[in-house]
């Protein structure tokens, strides 16, 4: 009898092989867990799951960056983001004070300007600072700074935030004087300036000026306990990483591949439970009927009515509710969703004859329900299941937006849903929006494709013999 | 040796109609008497023929028989045992000994079951055979006795495969399993093609035969009655008005419905242009909720005289031969036929306020 | 007794196009439909007499299409004529038809009212007074009363919304009229009181019938000749006498399924069956299709084609052993 299981087994394969949907749905679930199980070597950025929301730890990656495969398209390159750490240091002592010289040569040609660049300072007790960008052209552009810092601290020096000043006066003296009025320092693109060719036109079409650029940064330390632990120059591309990255400077394939494994399991665990429970409430209603049809209509109706958003604000006043509970808060307000359509098809199943038959040779109710009705309606399961899947998803999302959501994960909707409150649309920033979006359909696509192959295996009047 | 096997005494169902506001607040109830006190007894090895037109009671009666529905009053014995209110196990044995062929022999059966399954459902059900073996091979065995072989050909397949013929007696291996005693056929044969129908009879017949069934064949078309069943009870609006041997109730009909049904039939004779001129009946059935008082035929009845509706309803009488009747009339219909028409010249105006 | 001809059909072929191939459903038919006249069409399912049906009309139900033939109507082909000129001037106004179940086709939400009048209004720009004694004369000559326009369909019985069904075949006055087993889902009386209705329409309105059933009792009854089809293919035309008479029927189906037909009044030890079943029209056999279920089968059935040939006037058979040579 064993072999027979195994046979049976076969036998289905063999059958369910031959709908190419369904392989394909197949193939795009194999690909789904791959990625699951992969997570751990997949993910560039490591403790992309855990530190998601902790912006320190995407510091150091450029804000709304391309892909990086947006380059082989492009005719006007990207610069890629670079780290250079530890530079050549030269240390001049003068009495108690010393100062430190770093330049970093910086080669740049590439067709668009970095988004942005800076130093990361590692100091301890007090130090000044001084940093001037020298461009190939000659022109230097100076900041002066005096940082009392006391105390280990890491200091940012960021183009955008401390240079904008200079280099706004740098641009006004190359730029049409009227279009320069116009402009105040904050509305002009600080790195197209400091690297664009010096000429009329640079604060609106500046052209890129290639060549060797100098960072030279200066820290005069002041006292003996002062201290230049570590020094890091960063310059921030256009591109990174193979999806780009958000405006929270995110890298968005780390949000893919960790929210692959949330996807999967809101999605089958709250469209199966849900579909089972309401399939199997529809049924016994319309097989039923009488008051005990009356009841569950009632009940349902009850259910149908609880709008889901307060209790779930209620619950989180109360405490934090983990992705698990937010499951099987679904799960118990989506069982609704088949219920009203399942009643009405049990209703219609119920006047076959073959139901009668049943009856007559003696069939109890659960046989009667579990053989006879509930098969007739697997096709319409996994039509329920297929689409509650996407909906699963983005109700997920939907509710970490308001801040309900579980913070300690990352799911495609929550991607999703950043995009679209930071005006992702509007700005026309395609990799934020796209990849998200049609990973959610691709995973609903999948579930489609093996509902629909298993329809076609199940549904004996397409067969043909 | 003829012993009854299925005695029906005074059998009623009542369904119960809803009600509006007012009905409730006034108690009152409206009822359809779908079956309204049937009484025959069959005997073993016997076709019994149940004939009307459609809401006359007969497919209720054979659910009733096959408990599908409760029984609201009257008695239904089962050899010899009362078996009107069983519960349990006793129902389940009654399951085993009743069964049914359903009329339409597409939806009778799952169609996502194949053969198999459907014929080892009644197995699993009751548990009969004590392993998958015993079972394979019952059912191959009936298989092979309603002529659906080889076998194994036709256990693969699911009905919508089969013919209708073929489908009808794979429905009448199902009702085999279990071997009952009585098997109730609901118009088995009437959608099935002309040409099919009597093989499925001729089965139907052998199997009587070879295995003592004893049929309660249902049907409203006489011409088939008369063909295939024994004795014939011709049913109106809930009640039986006439019954006996089949040659008997055809040829020599008594009751004024069974001739207008009679007079209905057409036969695949030639010149029989304006046979069924004159149909000897008048007006619309009643609906089964209003039941005309008195002899509930009489508002269609050429007839009906006042007694009709003004005295209780008449009883079926044996008129000889096991030929019974449920007229008052019938001994001046049988004498003087056609001439005992009336009319409402001959009797005044007096009619009944049930007439169309 | 030769009557005009109202309609001619001339090798009519109506094919079903699906994925497991070409259904030949129609395959050649040609008879002919006399003045006042019932002509029965029998067959048993899939023989394709409600195929033939729809085609009359040139409605074919998709897949299916009308690959050839000539439906000749006073003399004019209706197959070469557009689709607005058939909906015009020929369907339900020269050849109407009684739809099988169309009782059950009523809409419900409508008053009969309503839906004879949109029917009428759709082929004659009437008055409503004219419309209103159009309907209450057709109503009446169906033995229904006035004021059945003003109810619903479910208030009717099965008998009277076939009556009304076929008023709406009759009022535009066509001169034919084809009905596919209008009583089939009547009960006996109804159904005897609805055949009456129809044999007096006939010779009142002087309108002709084709009847399409499977039950040889009931075409006995109504038609004047009768044609027996059986695979797509027509196997016998007759008149009433030459089928159901004395004699007998000439092709080896038509006896059989005579044979197979129970009766009220006789004593029948053992009904006829005949074995296998219908064949599949996609790849039908050789030869004569009835060949392989034939009990007086000859060698030459499987090999030629057989056609329509008269054997004596009025009677045509497509039977080998019928021919003389």
């Amino acid at each position: 009898m064993k072999g027979a299981r195994f046979s049976g087994l076969r036998r289905f394969w063999d059958e369910y092989r031959q709908v190419k949907s369904g392989l394909i749905g197949i193939g795009l679930l194999v690909v789904f867990i791959l990625i699951v199980l992969l997570e751990p070597v997949a993910l560039p950025y490591r403790q992309a799951n855990e530190r998601w929301r902790d912006i320190n730890y995407w510091q150091d990656s450029p804000r709304l960056a391309l892909p990086v495969w947006v380059n082989w398209f492009t005719s006007k390159d990207y610069p890629r983001s670079t780290v250079i750490s530890e530079p050549k240091r030269e240390e001049v002592a003068t009495g108690t004070l010393r100062v430190i010289t770093m330049e970093v040569p910086y080669e740049f040609t590439s067709g668009h300007p970095p988004s942005d660049m800076y130093y990361k300072l590692y100091l301890t007790g007090r130090a000044s600072i001084a940093f001037e960008f020298i461009r190939p052209d000659g022109e230097k552009v100076e900041l002066r700074r005096s940082t009392a810092v006391d105390g280990a601290q890491i200091l940012r020096l960021s183009a955008i935030e401390t240079l904008q000043e200079r280099a706004y006066a740098l641009g006004a003296r190359y730029e049409d004087p009227t279009v320069a009025k116009s402009r105040n320092p904050r509305m002009i693109d600080t790195m197209g300036v400091l690297f664009g060719q010096a000429a009329k036109g640079i604060f609106t079409k500046p052209a890129i000026l290639d060549g060797t650029y100098r960072m030279k940064i200066q820290v005069a330390l002041v006292n003996e306990q002062s201290q230049l632990n570590k020094a890091e120059f960063v310059v921030l591309g256009g591109v990174s990483g193979i999806l780009g990255t958000d405006g929270d400077r995110r890298d968005l394939w780390c949000g893919f591949i960790a929210g692959t494994k949330w996807a999967l399991l809101i999605g089958l665990l709250t469209s199966l439970i849900s579909v089972v429970v309401g399939v199997v409430y529809g049924v016994a209603a319309g097989y039923f009927g009488g008051w005990i049809d009356a009841l569950m209509n009632r009940i349902f109706e009850v259910v149908l009515s609880i709008p889901l958003l307060p209790i779930l604000i209620v619950m989180s006043a109360v405490f934090n509710p983990s992705i698990w509970i937010i499951i099987a808060m679904m799960c118990i307000f989506f069982w609704v969703g088949p219920v009203k359509t399942v009643r009405s098809m049990a209703l219609q199943i119920k006047e076959h004859s073959y139901i009668e038959a049943a009856k007559a040779l003696g069939a109890s109710h659960r046989r009667i329900l579990f053989r006879h009705m509930v098969p007739q309606l697997i096709p319409y399961s996994f039509a329920s299941m297929a689409l509650a899947v996407p909906g699963a998803i983005l109700f997920e999302a939907s509710i970490s937006l308001i801040g309900l959501g579980d913070p300690t994960i990352v799911s495609w909707g929550q991607v999703l849903r950043d995009a679209f409150s930071s005006g992702a649309v509007l700005q026309g920033i395609w990799w934020w929006i796209i990849p998200p979006g049609v990973a959610i359909a691709l995973m609903g696509m999948t579930f489609a494709f093996i509902g629909f192959a298993m329809d076609t295996i199940l549904n004996p009047k397409l067969k043909t013999r | 040796m003829t012993e009854p096997i299925l005695v029906a005494e005074n059998l009623t169902k009542w369904f119960p109609v809803k009600r509006t506001l007012t009905q409730i607040t006034r108690g009152e109830r409206t009822w359809v008497r779908a079956v309204d006190g049937v009484s025959f007894s069959i005997n073993k090895g016997e076709i019994f023929g149940l004939v009307g037109e459609s809401g006359c009671g007969k497919t209720t009666t054979g659910k009733l028989i096959m408990k599908l529905l409760d029984i609201t009053d009257g008695r239904l014995y089962m050899k010899g045992e009362d078996v009107t209110h069983i519960q349990g196990a006793a129902l389940a044995k009654h399951r085993r000994e009743v069964q049914m062929i359903f009329q339409d022999p597409y939806s009778s059966m799952n169609p996502r079951f194949t053969v198999r399954d459907v014929l080892m459902e009644p197995l699993e059900i009751h548990k009969v055979g004590q392993n998958l073996q015993e079972r394979e091979v019952w059912v191959r065995e009936i298989l092979n006795e309603v002529k659906l072989s080889p076998p194994d050909e036709f256990l693969v397949r699911h009905p919508h495969m089969l013919s209708g013929g073929q489908r009808q007696r794979a429905a009448t291996a199902r009702t085999l399993m279990l071997s009952p005693s009585v098997i109730v056929a609901d118009e088995p044969v009437s959608m099935i093609d002309l040409s099919t129908r009597a093989e499925i009879l001729s089965m139907m017949r052998q199997l009587q035969r070879e295995l003592g069934l004893t049929y309660v064949y249902v049907t409203h078309d006489l011409s088939t009655a008369r063909y295939f069943v024994d004795r014939l009870a011709v049913m109106y609006l809930g009640k039986i008005v006439e019954m006996g041997p089949v040659g008997v109730v055809i040829d020599r009909c008594l009751h004024p419905y069974t001739q207008a049904l009679i007079g209905a039939v057409c036969e695949p004779k030639s010149g029989r242009v304006n046979q069924i001129k004159d149909v000897p009946i008048k007006g619309e059935i009643p609906a089964a909720t209003n039941i005309p008082p008195g002899c509930r035929f009489h508002p269609r009845c050429l007839f009906s005289v006042p007694e009709c509706w003004e005295e209780v309803e008449p009883t079926l009488v044996d008129v000889g031969g096991g030929h019974m009747v449920a007229c008052r009339r019938h001994e001046d219909i049988e004498k003087r036929g056609a001439a005992a028409r009336t009319s409402d010249a001959s009797l005044g105006v007096r009619r009944s306020s049930f007439e169309a | 007794m030769a009557k005009e001809r109202v309609l001619e059909i001339r090798d009519l072929e109506l094919h079903y196009f699906t994925r497991k191939g070409v259904v030949r459903a129609v395959d050649k038919i040609s008879f002919d439909l006399r003045q006042s006249e019932t002509l029965g069409v029998v067959g048993e399912s899939g023989c394709g007499k409600t195929t033939m049906g729809t085609a009359l009309l040139n409605m074919p139900t998709p897949p299916g299409r009308i690959v050839g033939g000539q439906i000749l109507l006073d003399g004019h082909d209706v197959l070469k004529l557009s689709e607005t000129e058939v909906r015009r001037r020929v369907r339900w106004e020269t050849i109407s038809m009684v739809f099988q179940g169309a009782m059950n086709c009523l809409t419900p939400v409508y008053t009969i009212k309503k839906q004879m009048k949109e029917t009428l209004r759709q082929h004659r720009e009437m008055s409503k007074q004219e419309m209103d004694a159009r309907m209450k004369k057709y109503l009446n000559l169906v033995g229904l009363s006035d004021d059945v326009l003003r109810r619903y369909p479910h208030e009717l019985s099965g008998g009277m919304k076939q009556r009304v069904v076929i008023a709406m075949a009759l009022f535009l006055e066509p001169k034919v009229v084809i009905c596919d087993e209008p009583t089939t889902a009547l009960d006996v009386v109804v159904q005897a009181q609805v055949i009456n209705l129809l044999k007096d329409l006939k010779d009142e309105l002087q309108v002709s019938f084709i009847f399409i059933t499977h039950d040889l009792s009931i075409e006995a009854e109504v038609s004047d000749r009768i044609m027996i089809m059986y695979a797509g293919r027509i196997a016998e035309i007759g008149t009433n006498e030459q089928i159901y008479g004395p004699q007998g029927p000439a092709h080896p189906y038509t006896q059989r399924l005579l044979a197979a037909t129970p009766r009220l009044h006789e004593e029948v030890a053992e009904l006829a069956f005949i074995p296998g079943t219908p064949p599949d029209l996609v790849a039908p056999p050789t030869g004569c299709r009835f060949h392989p279920r034939c009990h007086v089968v000859m060698e030459r059935c499987s090999r030629d084609d057989v056609g329509l040939r008269e054997i004596e006037p009025d009677h045509m058979v497509a039977c080998w052993r019928c021919f003389n040579d």
